[in-house]
């Protein structure tokens, strides 16, 4: 394991040159999680299985995560499948309790990943309106937001329609016009725009170019090589929950890809 | 390294920080009953009507059973209008519960997309059912009117009874969503407690009377006095009609709501960051 301290690793960066202001800082972040087969535990169970042998439905998602990402940063977040990557990504966001360890952030992040749903049963124009709300849009620039998040979606007509009725793609424009509407300084990217037309990822990827150029921070967790190269300077790599690599984004590519190479 | 000016987001916000950001997004909590109102009955031919519908008709299938088939009004003055003003408040009451223990799963994909506070989501249920409670105090002052019941100054005291029993419901509602997101079962279990509770909160017939002719164990007679929801309903009719209140319980009511609602606030809280998940 090769963890690298906040503090060492400002000497540590190629690629684009950052800042030296932090976004965000996770120390020594653990997450598990409780599963029982895929069903929930019941209250019988919990009953009966107080105080007896550890714990053996416990999955360490994360172990011990250091990473620090500074104003202009773009990190992918590679690994296989089951890694930590999108547990990594919900813990910065704030959406998932740890069970150790601590985020600092410089505000709070959007994420935007596949996992998004909104609200089925409401129309795409309802959903723009609940979701602005939600990230504290006040009633004076309520109608702005709504109409610039509209236009940057591309959906036209369809936002008139039940968000159930939308594909996979669809849906994705329309969180991601949401989560950056109110411009992050911390965004994280969960696969989220894989599903998303080229036409649309052209202007997503412009639209964070925008946002990394300011003060922003990306987080980006994606399979897509090509895309990572493109759009980020610095990458760690995830196995087993824990960092075992991080670097340059062509560097640390190079070394997972190499890795994969070997497992066949 | 010290980074004084970041936030920690892993750890939970100051309860002045929360209610401070609750409040920022307040309209979060009113925008989606009516998003609800606007989905909810597309289906049905007399659409959002059913808000006035159904609790009349309820009205008077409790009329017919209670008033016509069983005599149970046991001399009440318009029981029409005392058994209108019971089926409203205890509803509103047992749709606010079970509501706020279902809300956190309804609301899932907004909660796994973005990050607010959770408490908006049973805050939203109570705005919710009493937006329908509205509709149904229309419908209490017509009844009161064509039954010839005359307006009161007692009617001013009615924004001060809602309120406590926003409380109340408001705090039940939290403590059930909590309850519900870690256990299931609470949501197979509710609709039993509120059938327990429509019974011996006197919903449909004077309860006051039955007890008095039977002789219930002194203990279980206290709980029942003490019962909250009864005084809620209490109030309500001495509001509407005049009748008779019992006043020092009415403090405990007024007490019981209050802390329902701290407690629910706190507990509800302690769960916050793993609404959503499942």
């Amino acid at each position: 394991m090769t963890s690298i301290s906040p503090d060492e690793e400002l000497t540590n960066l190629d690629g684009r040159p950052s800042s030296e202001r932090p976004t965000v800082i996770a120390r020594d972040v653990h997450v598990r999680y409780q599963v029982i087969g895929r069903r929930q535990r019941t209250l019988l169970h919990r009953i009966g299985s107080r105080g007896n042998q550890p714990d053996q439905s416990q999955i360490r998602a994360l172990r011990g995560v250091n990473l620090t990402a500074y104003e202009g940063d773009a990190i992918a977040v590679i690994g296989p499948n089951g890694s930590g990557k999108s547990t990594l990504l919900a813990a910065i966001a704030g959406l998932l309790p740890i069970n150790s360890g601590e985020v600092r952030v410089s505000e709070v992040p959007q994420l935007f990943g596949v996992g998004g749903r909104l609200l089925r049963d409401a129309s795409g124009k309802r959903n723009i309106r609940l979701g602005a709300l939600a990230l504290g849009v006040t009633p004076d620039r309520m109608e702005d937001v709504s109409r610039e998040i509209a236009e940057f979606s591309g959906l036209g007509e369809a936002l008139d329609r039940p968000m159930r009725t939308y594909s996979s793609g669809m849906r994705a424009r329309l969180h991601f016009s949401i989560a950056t509407s109110v411009r992050p300084q911390v965004l994280l990217i969960d696969e989220g725009l894989a599903v998303g037309d080229r036409r649309f990822r052209r202007r997503a990827e412009a639209r964070i170019a925008d946002l990394l150029g300011g003060t922003g921070t990306l987080i980006q967790v994606s399979h897509n090589d090509r895309e990572l190269k493109r759009m980020c300077n610095r990458a760690v790599w995830l196995s087993d929950g824990e960092i075992i690599s991080e670097g340059g984004v062509a560097e640390i590519l190079d070394q997972y890809e190499a890795s994969e190479a070997g497992d066949d | 390294m010290s980074d004084p000016d970041l936030l920690l987001i892993t750890e939970q916000p100051s309860t002045r920080a929360y209610l401070r950001s609750m409040w920022d997004r307040r309209r979060l909590s009113t925008a989606l009953p009516m998003e609800e109102l606007r989905t909810e009955h597309k289906t049905t031919v007399l659409g959002n009507l059913w808000h006035l519908v159904n609790p009349l008709l309820s009205v008077l299938v409790y009329y017919f059973v209670f008033g016509t088939l069983l005599n149970a009004d046991r001399g009440v003055d318009n029981f029409i209008l005392w058994l209108a003003v019971g089926i409203f408040t205890y509803s509103m009451t047992a749709s606010s519960i079970t509501g706020g223990a279902k809300a956190i799963d309804k609301n899932r994909g907004l909660m796994r997309s973005l990050r607010f506070p959770r408490a908006l989501i049973p805050v939203s249920v109570i705005f919710s059912n009493l937006l329908t409670f509205m509709f149904e105090l229309l419908i209490l002052g017509v009844v009161a009117f064509t039954t010839g019941e005359p307006p009161s100054l007692r009617w001013l005291v009615l924004p001060a009874v809602v309120l406590v029993h926003t409380c109340f419901n408001l705090g039940g509602a939290f403590l059930a969503a909590r309850l519900n997101d870690s256990f299931r079962d609470i949501q197979q279990i509710l609709p039993f407690l509120f059938q327990l509770f429509r019974y011996v909160s006197g919903v449909m017939f004077p309860l006051e009377v039955f007890l008095s002719e039977s002789n219930t164990p002194g203990v279980l007679r206290v709980l029942i006095d003490a019962n909250p929801l009864r005084l809620m309903l209490q109030s309500y009719r001495w509001v509407f009609m005049g009748t008779p209140v019992d006043v020092p319980y009415l403090v405990l009511a007024g007490g019981i709501s209050v802390g329902l609602l701290i407690v629910g606030f706190i507990v509800f809280r302690q769960g916050e960051q793993r609404y959503g998940l499942r």
